[in-house]
Parts: C-alpha cells; structure tokens; sequence
C-alpha cells in the first residue's frame, strides 16, 4: 500500500527524513531502522503540499514496531542478544516506560515521577561514565539510556503488583530481589554484547542492579 | 611589531583596509577607513593587530571561518549599522572562538576520565578474592603488603552501603528535614570515603609511611565490606546485643586488616600508634554512628506495635484495663526517644 510515496511493504522499515540520501537495499533487520527504502520522490519531501509530509510518527523516528521487538529482547532473559541493538538510539521507547512506571506509582498513591527522573538521569550518567571507563570502545549516552530504559519494564510489573498488593512482606521481598536480578541481568546482558566485555557481565550487573534496586525502594515503600 | 607598523603605515597611507576572506568562505569584507569614524575608539595600531590575528585564526580554524564569512555577510546584508558595529562583531566573534578554544583545551585536559581507566580493570574473581581478603587480617607486618590499587571494588561498596543505607532510612521512616533521603545517604558514604582517606594519606604523609592516594582510597573502600555486612544485618533483625556483636567481630575484623597493612609500610612505633589509632578510630566510630543514626526511631515503633495484646477501646465507661498502662508507658518511651 502506498502512501504519499513512500512504500510500505517491506517490513516496516522506514527512514527518517534526515536518513532518505542512503539509498541503500533493505537487508531485513528488524534492528536497523535506518536501512533506507527508496521513496520516489524524495527531493519534494520538503516544501511540497500537506499531502506528501510524512506521518508524524515518522518524522520523529518513532516506530512501535521496533520499540516492541526491542521489549521482547527485554522479557526474555535467556534470549541471546544482538549485538546491533544498540546501534541505533532510541529513546522513545524508555519515555514510555519510565511514563508507565510513574503512572503505575501513582496508581498506588505515590506521586513520584520527580524522583523517577531524577535517578534515571543520575544513574544512566553514572553508568555511561563507568561503561566508558571498563570497556574498550566507548559508549555514547543515547545507548546507555536507551538500554537503562528498556531495562525497566520488568519494574513496572514490580510496581503495578504493589498497587493491590503489598510488597512489605517476605513474599514481597522475594519478588523484588527476583525483578531486580532479571532487570539488571538483561541490562548486563546487552552490555556485554554490544561492548564486547565478555566475562565482566556481573562487574556490569551489579552497578545496575544497585540503580534497579532504588527504583524498587520507590515502588516498595 | 609587524602589525603596528604595517597598522601605521596603512594609517599613513589611509586607504582601505581589506580583510581577505577565508579560504572556503564567501565573499570578502572591505572597511573603508576614510569612512571610520575617529571616536570609534580603536586605533590603526589596533586595527592592524587586529588583522593580523584575524589572519592567523583564519589560516588555524578553518571550520569557523565559514561562519566568519557568514557573520560578516550577515551584518552586511543587515545594512550596516555603521563600521562600529562590524567591527563591534568582529571582534566579539573572535574573542568567543579564542576563548572557546582554550575551554575546550582545558576541558580535554582536566575532565579526561581516561586517565582513571587503568583503575577499573578488573575480573570477577579479582574482585571475590579482594572483598573475602579485606576480612582477613594478615599475620607478617615485618615488611609492606601488597595494596591493590583498584577503585571499582571500593566504588561499588559505597554504592551499596549508600544503597543499605537508603534501605535502612526507609523502614525506618526516617525524615530528613534539611534535604533528602539520597542527598544524605550519597553525602554520609561519600564524604567518609573520600574524607577519611584524604585525612588518613595526610597523615600517612606526615608519619611518612608508603602508601599511595589511590591505594588508601582502596584500602579504606574495601574496608566499608564489613560496614555493609554489618549494616545489612541489623537494619533488618533489630537486637542491640547483635549490633555489639557485629560492631566488634566484622567491623574489628576489617579494621585490623587495614591497620596490619598500615602497619607493615610503617616505620616507628609513634607513627604507627597515630596512624592506625586515627583509622581504628575513625573506622569503627563510623560504623556506631551509622547504627545508631539511621534508624533509631524503629525501637519505638516496634514496641508500641509489637506490645502487649489490647483489645480496642470501646466508647463507654468502664474500668481502665491494666492493659492501656502498658500502652501508656510505651508511648511515653517512644516519644522520649524521639525527643
């Protein structure tokens, strides 16, 4: 199906505007948004009438169906990761998240996205600079928060059980010890993938377990 | 010199002055100096020292000098406001590309956090090995013990004690009034760190014992392990006679692990006795605060909770049951406690 020139019917690989000069063959990975599809006309895109703009969630490099292959990579903790997720930023997909955490606090009463921003900010900047000091190549910031963020979702099922429940008692810590080790496990995982820093996955697990560890102290108490 | 004699001598000869332009930039800017107004306050001295830096920064920075061109196209499609304003712009623009040259150069020189990379170049079970080792004291103080100058282990011990801390405050309700829970945790477990190890390497300087800044930082971080088993424990099973157990058993243990290693890179029994006595000191008087400051408030609330079992009170008159003197004196004690 066409839709003012662009063509849909590869699978769901579409380009940002700014990415329409790579005219390169779509290889069919899910995790590199940017491999171009040929637009027809891609030198009107700009200036022409209201009917040729692109979508605006394409404008702004949103694209559900990568943010959901991405969160199942997330969910599956003994899946293997791909190295080239991180090839990409995109932090649409943890606003959303760390959005529904706070929606899920505040369902349990707790009106806290302050504190919510506030550690995700301090702690992606404590990670991304212990990542640039234990890893060979760099790591730029986009990636470390794009992989925090997705890292939480498991913390959102953590806190949507807190609003009927509560999670003071032993089954409660049980249940928050076990989110934290498979949020930071998935986190360590993708690390090391994409780093390269095989056999340090739990000098990187930990750090992050200790920040998945003060989200959870949010949702607990 | 070159500048204000060829400055001088364009003033003598007082025709234009033109400024090349840079190599990739547009078109190139002309000053009519017959135009200049004498009160514009810069000389022909300055004008020619002037060109003669623009010149270098056009022949250093070949990137800007597009946006040079494209400043000064801009303030001549504006209509110029005069020559002062030009040059006005010039000469601000030229002042921000040197001054943003040598932030930059000062920034790459001091935030370079490379030079901390050596520090985290660990492995797991490099990692296991030197945490079970900070509880071991060693026996031979006769000659130096090898410090590991690592900074991840220590780095993430004070995390975690900043994490037990945290976990510490909130079950115990309690309330910081002059900032936050985090602020307080992050300033307590980074201030001793940092702090106790600058006092304690300014006083190995002065008892001139071998140790390095970073080996100290190591040292004393490896030593909060036994704070944070201790921790650990008694913010969760509340017994004061477990506290004193702990207090002296781990906290003992690795305080002297780390006065035997300051010991063996010690020489003389009066250094030694100040060193080790601050850091023993120090070290365990931490530990005690840390207890007795972050959660004293649960005593009082576990009584009151945990007492003697009392019915509800009804709303009609009876007989006062011995029960609520109990919950009488409890009160009383939980409140004095918090006072």
């Amino acid at each position: 199906r066409q839709y003012g020139g662009y063509d849909y019917s590869q699978q769901s690989g579409f380009v940002p505007p700014d990415m329409m000069q790579q005219q390169q063959p779509y290889t069919g990975q899910i995790y590199q948004p940017t491999q171009a599809y040929t637009p027809t006309s891609a030198q009107s895109f700009y200036g022409s009438n209201f009917e040729d703009e692109p979508p605006l969630l394409e404008e702004l490099g949103i694209n559900f169906d990568h943010i959901w292959q991405k969160t199942l990579t997330v969910l599956h903790p003994l899946k293997v990761a791909d190295g080239s997720i991180m090839n990409e930023t995109d932090l649409a997909g943890p606003m959303v998240f760390c959005l529904a955490f706070g929606a899920t606090l505040l369902l349990a009463g707790k009106i806290q996205f302050g504190y919510v921003y506030g550690i995700s900010a301090i702690g992606c900047l404590g990670m991304f600079c212990l990542l640039n000091l234990m890893s060979m190549t760099g790591v730029s910031f986009g990636c470390v928060a794009s992989v925090l963020g997705y890292c939480l979702l498991p913390m959102i099922l953590l806190s949507s059980f807190a609003i009927v429940f509560s999670l003071q008692g032993m089954t409660g810590i049980i249940l928050t010890a076990g989110i934290i080790g498979w949020c930071s496990f998935s986190a360590s995982k993708i690390f090391i993938s994409a780093l390269a820093m095989e056999g340090q996955q739990l000098l990187v697990a930990y750090p992050c377990a200790l920040l998945y560890g003060v989200f959870a102290l949010i949702s607990v108490f | 010199r070159w500048g204000r004699a060829r400055g001088a001598a364009r003033g003598r000869a007082e025709r234009a002055l033109t400024l090349s332009a840079p190599a990739q930039g547009g078109g190139s800017a002309v000053i009519d100096m017959e135009n200049m107004d004498d009160t514009s306050g810069s000389s022909f001295e300055d004008m020619g020292e002037m060109h003669q830096r623009m010149k270098e920064e056009e022949e250093d920075e070949a990137a800007e000098g597009e946006a040079g061109a494209a400043e000064e196209e801009d303030g001549e499609f504006l209509g110029m406001k005069g020559l002062r304003g030009q040059l006005g712009r010039q000469v601000a623009d030229q002042v921000w590309q040197v001054g943003k040259k040598q932030a930059s150069r000062a920034f790459s020189l001091y935030a370079n956090i490379d030079i901390l990379r050596p520090y985290f170049d660990v492995e797991p079970v490099q990692v296991r090995t030197r945490l079970l080792e900070s509880m071991i004291p060693v026996k031979m103080i006769n000659f130096p013990q090898k410090i590991a100058g690592e900074l991840y282990g220590p780095l993430m011990l004070v995390f975690t004690l900043v994490a037990i801390l945290l976990h510490g405050m909130k079950t115990s309700d309690t309330i910081i009034r002059e900032g936050t829970l985090m602020g307080t945790a992050i300033g307590t477990c980074f201030g001793y760190w940092l702090g106790v190890s600058s006092f304690i390497y300014f006083l190995a300087y002065l008892c001139n014992a071998q140790i390095t800044m970073v080996q100290m930082l190591s040292l004393l971080g490896y030593g909060l392990f036994g704070h944070c088993i201790t921790l650990f424990v008694t913010y969760n099973i509340h017994f004061h006679s477990l506290f004193y157990i702990f207090w002296l058993g781990v906290g003992g243990l690795s305080t002297l692990r780390m006065v035997a290693v300051l010991v063996s890179r010690t020489v003389g029994h009066t250094q030694r006795l100040i060193l080790c006595g601050t850091l023993a000191a120090l070290h365990m008087l931490f530990l005690l605060y840390l207890h007795f400051a972050y959660h004293k408030v649960v005593e009082g609330i576990l009584d009151t909770l945990e007492g003697p079992n009392m019915p509800p009170f009804q709303r009609v008159a009876r007989d006062i049951p011995v029960v609520s003197n109990a919950v009488l004196n409890t009160t009383a004690k939980a409140i004095a406690l918090t006072l």
